[in-house]
């Protein structure tokens, strides 16, 4: 039993000793800052004094530019991006550039003079105007401003329209649309619903978003034409005729002064005489020997029918003979034995009298007309005499206007005048027309129509804020002059940047200052503890266990630490908030989720945690080394 | 490996160790300091301790006393010596002695400190307890630092036969000079190691109450199985209790060399 009692334990096995060793320093070391639990306190508190406001300051920071980013980036108006100028858009335009990743929304527009629309409670006699705007799915303005996209007899409005009209969002409107024809005001009226109406964000004008139907609808009934499936009447979408020139044949030669006068007022900039040959060459006609031909031209674009009726108006009373004429006619007939007509074609709309002046046998179409409702007339042709098809009824022929080709048939009126094919000039003032707009060739009705242009203007949102950028430039590349606001997102990237390094700035001092501390009071610690760490080797600690005394505890004084300060930070962050709230909310109105002007992203906590845990085993290591110079024979002297 | 429990006296009489081997010995050990041109010189011919045994080195201060504790501790490296042994208990199979001159001369620190760590014990003057631990944890550190299992009851026995089983809650900073140093002793002895060296353990008090701490450390000492080495400057505080006494003699070899001799029984 006594040699038992006096035989020593057997030391334990290496790993679970070093286990072992460092749970009994740690305990020491966390006994120790217990024992000296103010100065731990103190110490406590003075690193939560530093590390407490550099969270605030980072987390307004990040709050700060977080709120205004949010802003930009949840508002679709920073996504968007304007035609800065009017210009045709075809639709194939629209279809490609609808297909682009980056083109989150993309709808055509109609001209602004088109989309004034009146508005009303139905049956009010009040109307207000209203700008109507084309919508259609995945509109951002319509998505994210709490509304709604419409469907068929749907709008959505802006909140200043709704409270202009005293509507609310599943009301019913009625919206009108005005227009003069033939001097009297019309209306075309349609009963909607209202689907939505939008936030303050989505804008301060009084606007009526609607489906681009109902917006081409009112934009062809503001033309003139008819809506049959909205009951509104009018006329069909006839093209109107344009010319490149006018021939005017006067009897007596005109005065200086009628000559100056015909430059007024009338689109026209030029008057020449032309020579008889000239004139021949122009028309494939002879000149009447009685008649001086002078030729107005126009500098650049077409001269429309009112210019053709204002000189007329002005030469009244000189006998003058009008001849509009079109440069270069793209006619072609196809005869029926297949060969093409070789002749050139001019068209004479002139009077049975002036045709009689002229010595010609009188076009049975008769004299220049404004209205081209007439599909039979405008389609006529006096062929050639002794060409081969002036004997038959009907003559195949075809245009190649810029648009595209037509194919049409002319009713053969007769022969006309040798080596010249005579067709209305109206005909070739629709073909002119067609070379600037398209027009088609309806055969059902044998007309032509007025086809869409395409559309004089585009909405479009980027998917992205970021996108932003690269669609200005690929839309600038291809000649399109828009207008977006992709410069704000840069401006915040400035601030953060700015704000950034302020923060490092005095992340630096405070953390240099704070860490400084416990680097000396730590190392103090080490030097006033000689004994203590000396017995704690004489007791069989070896020496890289009391290294690690110091910086047990300033790991454990700085976890201590950023745990109050995180508390302190979120505290003050709370009480903070709350005094923003009131200015938060319109940007959390705008973003859709709780603001803070005052909020660190969740990952931000932790790496603050791991970041001063490490700086504080750093700071302790100059104490931890000072803990290697002491001997445990100190321990033994007792001076 | 476990204590055998709770503290059991020897059934054997105290005297059975005195025939065994020394638990340290050295021989012609000298130990020179040297210090702004004044060097002194420590000798000791011959030294010995065996297992139970209480040797006392008496001497005036500035005799070398700590010079010796510190060589007596493994912590200061003797200028010059021969044979310098120090036998660990071994059991039943024995251990070999451990040469601790060979392990001075091949700087082997790390080795040293393991005998330090496993064999020895220390009572210092002002008792040397960590603060910042109650007298029941800095009973317990030694055990902890040695990796052994606290065996439940065994700090309670040992503390009531130091009779300081009323303290082991407090912290040191609220216990009176004698308590500490009781503390001191019970934590130097706690893990039973081979040599206890005491360093004026009685030093801050009064004579009665030092001759029955003394009596208390060696009583326990010499049942746990321990050998004291103490220094004092009390010679009378050591009579009828040192089994052996080494006292110090102090020649001025030059005015810039003291020599002491430490031998036994002398002073």
């Amino acid at each position: 039993m006594v040699a038992d009692a006096i035989i020593p334990p057997l030391p334990q096995s290496a790993p679970r000793s070093a286990r072992r060793t460092r749970a009994t320093v740690l305990r020491l070391a966390l006994a120790d800052l217990g024992h000296e639990w103010v100065l731990t306190l103190c110490l406590v508190l003075a690193l939560a004094a530093v590390i407490s406001p550099l969270l605030i300051l980072m987390g307004l920071k990040h709050g700060t530019v977080e709120t205004l980013r949010c802003a930009l980036v949840q508002d679709p108006a920073y996504r968007e991006i304007r035609p800065a100028e009017t210009r045709a858009y075809d639709p194939l335009w629209f279809a490609t550039w609808g297909k682009r990743p980056e083109v989150g929304f993309l709808t055509p527009t109609i001209l602004p003079a088109s989309s004034i629309i009146g508005a009303a409670k139905p049956d009010a006699p009040g109307t207000q105007f209203l700008d109507l705007i084309p919508t259609g799915a995945g509109d951002p303005l319509i998505l994210e401003n709490g509304g709604a996209i419409p469907g068929a007899g749907e709008v959505v409005l802006t909140q200043v329209a709704a409270e202009g009209l005293g509507v609310q969002a599943g009301d019913t409107l009625e919206l009108r649309a005005t227009r003069s024809r033939g001097g009297q005001p019309e209306q075309g009226v349609t009963r909607v619903r209202v689907a939505a109406v939008l936030g303050q964000r989505a804008g301060t004008l009084a606007r009526v978003y609607a489906p681009l139907g109902l917006v081409l609808d009112v934009e062809s009934y503001k033309e003139g034409m008819a809506v049959p499936g909205r009951g509104w009447d009018g006329g069909s979408p006839t093209p109107y005729a344009s010319f490149d020139g006018i021939l005017v044949l006067v009897p007596e030669p005109l005065t200086a002064v009628q000559r100056a006068g015909l430059s007024i007022n009338t689109g026209l900039t030029r008057s020449d005489p032309l020579t008889a040959e000239a004139f021949r060459l122009r028309t494939g006609l002879p000149v009447p020997p009685d008649f001086h031909v002078y030729e107005l031209g126009i500098q650049s674009g077409a001269i429309q029918m009112s210019s053709v009726r204002t000189i007329k108006d002005k030469l009244r009373g000189t006998g003058a003979i009008l001849l509009p004429y079109v440069t270069d006619t793209s006619l072609r007939f196809a005869q029926a034995n297949g060969e093409a007509l070789a002749a050139p074609v001019f068209g004479l709309s002139v009077s049975a009298d002036d045709a009689a002046r002229l010595g010609l046998t009188p076009p049975p179409w008769g004299a220049l007309r404004g209205e081209l409702g007439d599909s039979t007339r405008l389609l006529q042709v006096l062929l050639p005499a002794g060409s081969v098809s002036a004997a038959s009824t009907a003559i195949e022929a075809e245009a190649r206007p810029a648009g595209g080709t037509l194919h049409f048939t002319l009713a053969v009126a007769g022969p006309g005048v040798t080596g010249v094919a005579l067709v209305p000039t109206e005909l070739l003032g629709v073909l002119r027309t067609a070379t600037d707009r398209p027009i088609t060739y309806d055969l059902g009705s044998g007309r032509f129509l007025l086809a869409r242009t395409g559309f004089q203007g585009f909405r479009l949102y980027a998917r992205f804020i970021d996108d932003v950028a690269g669609l200005e430039r690929d839309l600038r590349r291809e000649g399109i002059d828009v207008i977006a606001q992709g410069q704000a997102i840069e401006r915040i990237r400035i601030l953060d940047r700015g704000l950034t390094r302020v923060f490092w700035l005095v992340a630096v001092v405070g953390i240099t200052g704070g860490f400084a501390a416990l680097i000396a009071s730590l190392y103090a610690a080490v030097q006033r503890k000689r004994r203590e760490l000396g017995v704690m080797r004489l007791l069989g600690l070896a020496r890289l266990a009391v290294f690690r005394f110091p910086i047990y505890q300033g790991t454990t004084i700085a976890g201590l630490s950023i745990l109050l300060a995180i508390l302190g930070y979120l505290a003050l962050a709370m009480v903070i908030n709350q005094v923003f709230a009131a200015d938060l909310a319109v940007a959390s109105q705008a973003c859709r989720t709780a603001q803070r002007i005052c909020a660190l992203p969740n990952l931000y906590l932790p790496i603050a945690v791991v970041a001063t845990v490490i700086v504080a085993l750093v700071s302790s290591l100059v104490a931890a080394w000072k803990t290697t110079r002491i001997d445990p024979a100190e321990a033994l002297r007792e001076e | 490996m476990p204590y055998p429990g709770p503290y059991r006296p020897p059934a054997q009489p105290a005297a059975a160790y005195l025939t065994a081997a020394p638990v340290l010995a050295f021989e012609n050990l000298m130990k020179s300091r040297g210090q702004g041109g004044v060097g002194f010189e420590l000798h000791v011919p011959a030294f010995a301790v065996r297992p139970g045994e209480l040797v006392a080195l008496v001497g005036e201060s500035g005799c070398g006393k700590s010079t010796l504790l510190d060589l007596l501790a493994l912590v200061s490296r003797p200028t010059r010596c021969a044979a310098f042994r120090f036998q660990a208990p071994g059991g039943a199979t024995g251990a070999l002695p451990i040469d601790i001159a060979a392990l001075w001369a091949a700087g082997r620190e790390a080795a040293l400190a393991r005998v330090r760590r496993d064999h020895l014990g220390y009572v210092l003057q002002t008792g040397g307890l960590l603060p910042f631990l109650s007298v029941r944890q800095n009973l317990e550190l030694p055990m902890q630092v040695q990796g052994l299992a606290n065996v439940p009851g065994r700090v309670e026995a040992w503390a009531a036969r130091m009779g300081v089983e009323g303290l082991l809650g407090k912290k040191p900073q609220f216990l009176s000079g004698g308590q500490r140093q009781r503390v001191a002793i019970l934590r130097a002895l706690i893990h039973q190691p081979a040599l206890v060296l005491a360093d004026e353990p009685t030093a801050a008090v009064d004579r009665t109450r030092a001759r029955r701490i003394v009596a208390d450390f060696r009583a326990l000492a010499r049942d746990g199985g321990s050998t004291i080495v103490m220094v004092t400057h009390d010679r009378p505080l050591m009579d009828g209790v040192a089994d052996r006494t080494f006292g110090f003699t102090l020649e001025q070899v030059s005015d810039t060399l003291t020599r002491s001799t430490c031998r036994e029984g002398v002073g």
